[in-house]
């Protein structure tokens, strides 16, 4: 137990588990999140430029990338990005992976024509005895994509977009 | 307004093929989307980072008989990461199939199952395609609204047979007379 005391600052940096049960501890988390991070932003080339899920995409895994390049330590990360462990995180940039060249099979860009969209905008409110889980906070790297990807540069230039809207290409 | 930017963010990045309504309330978030996407809107879904929905909680199948396509297939979704939750739904008539979310869900099997079962909306390359909440040997679809109350058929226990054996309904109606002016019992005149 003495041993432990005194030899926590030297364990500090290796993480024993990741508490998720089938969930192991990847020890260089931080060279897999920069590979998968890289391939992402490749692959993701091959989607249609213009369309919300590439701004989406390319926002947030180049701000992911950012964070990982800077920072040494996966404790961190874990914090600076706010998305759960990286052991969490490559598991999502794994699936982030499969997603795009499933969407790339098949194929849905582009709006067709006529295409109308109902948006039914519902208020009404739930009565106050039944218990909402409310979603809790966000992580703000969130809004930042959304702002990315609602903002529209060709559009509108007056109003400054933010700044992780990448130039065009 | 964490319900206000999911909506917005999912409006943005959903491919505008897939979906042709949105509702934004706070009783759910709900898309609909037609027969040929809701396999590819689950799988978008399920992988993309910032709607994580690996869990599906149920598939239900409704009866509107007054519109063409009277099915309509709901999906209750999960996501446990950021605790939000949201309906993919699908019009369907009797004969169109749609496809099994079961790759990305396995729990959807049984859901899908009872769907078939009880609305009779049936899938495509279907894993286990069986009936799950009727009787061996039902005839009919029990959702649907042409299906009266009491179904078509009695069961009773034969003696001389030793069996269970079904039997056209002779429920006996004579004692159901409803008179909704008065709260006491009445008793119908023969």
């Amino acid at each position: 137990m003495f041993l432990r005391r005194f030899a926590r600052p030297l364990l500090a940096k290796v993480k024993e588990t990741t508490g998720i049960v089938g969930l192991d501890v990847i020890p260089n988390a931080r060279e897999v999140l920069i590979s998968l991070y890289t391939k992402t932003l490749k692959e993701i080339r091959a989607v249609p430029e213009d369309e919300g899920y590439r701004k989406a995409v390319e926002c947030f895994t180049r701000h992911r990338l950012n964070v990982c390049q800077e920072e040494e330590d996966w404790e961190k990360i874990e914090k600076r990005i706010g998305c759960g462990q990286v052991e969490e995180l490559i598991e999502e940039a794994k699936d982030e992976l499969k997603l795009i060249s499933l969407m790339i099979e098949w194929d849905p860009w582009g709006v067709p024509e006529g295409f109308e969209c109902e948006v039914i905008e519902n208020d009404a409110p739930i009565p106050k005895h039944i218990p909402q889980h409310r979603p809790g906070p966000l992580p703000e790297e969130f809004y930042k994509t959304l702002e990315a990807v609602t903002s529209r540069p060709k559009l509108e230039k007056a109003t400054a977009p933010s700044e992780e809207l990448k130039p065009k290409e | 307004m964490d319900n206000q930017s999911i909506f917005k963010y999912s409006w943005e990045t959903f491919p505008k093929k897939w979906v042709h309504k949105k509702e934004r309330s706070e009783h759910g978030n709900r898309s609909d989307t037609n027969t040929d996407y809701p396999f590819q809107l689950l799988c978008f879904l399920k992988l993309h980072t910032y709607t994580r929905v690996q869990v599906s909680i149920d598939i239900c199948g409704v009866d509107h008989p007054s519109r063409k396509r009277r099915f309509e297939v709901v999906h209750n979704l999960l996501s446990t990461r950021y605790n939000s939750r949201i309906r993919v739904q699908t019009s369907a008539d009797e004969v169109t199939r749609i496809s099994p979310v079961v790759s990305p869900f396995p729990s959807a099997g049984r859901s899908e199952r009872e769907v078939w079962d009880m609305s009779g909306v049936s899938s495509i390359n279907h894993p286990d395609l069986r009936r799950i909440s009727t009787d061996h040997g039902f005839e009919g679809h029990p959702l649907r609204k042409d299906l009266p109350l009491s179904g078509y058929v009695e069961v009773r226990y034969d003696d001389p047979e030793k069996r269970v054996v079904s039997e056209p309904i002779e429920m006996t109606q004579e004692f159901r007379y409803f008179d909704s002016a008065s709260p006491w019992e009445q008793r119908s005149d023969g």
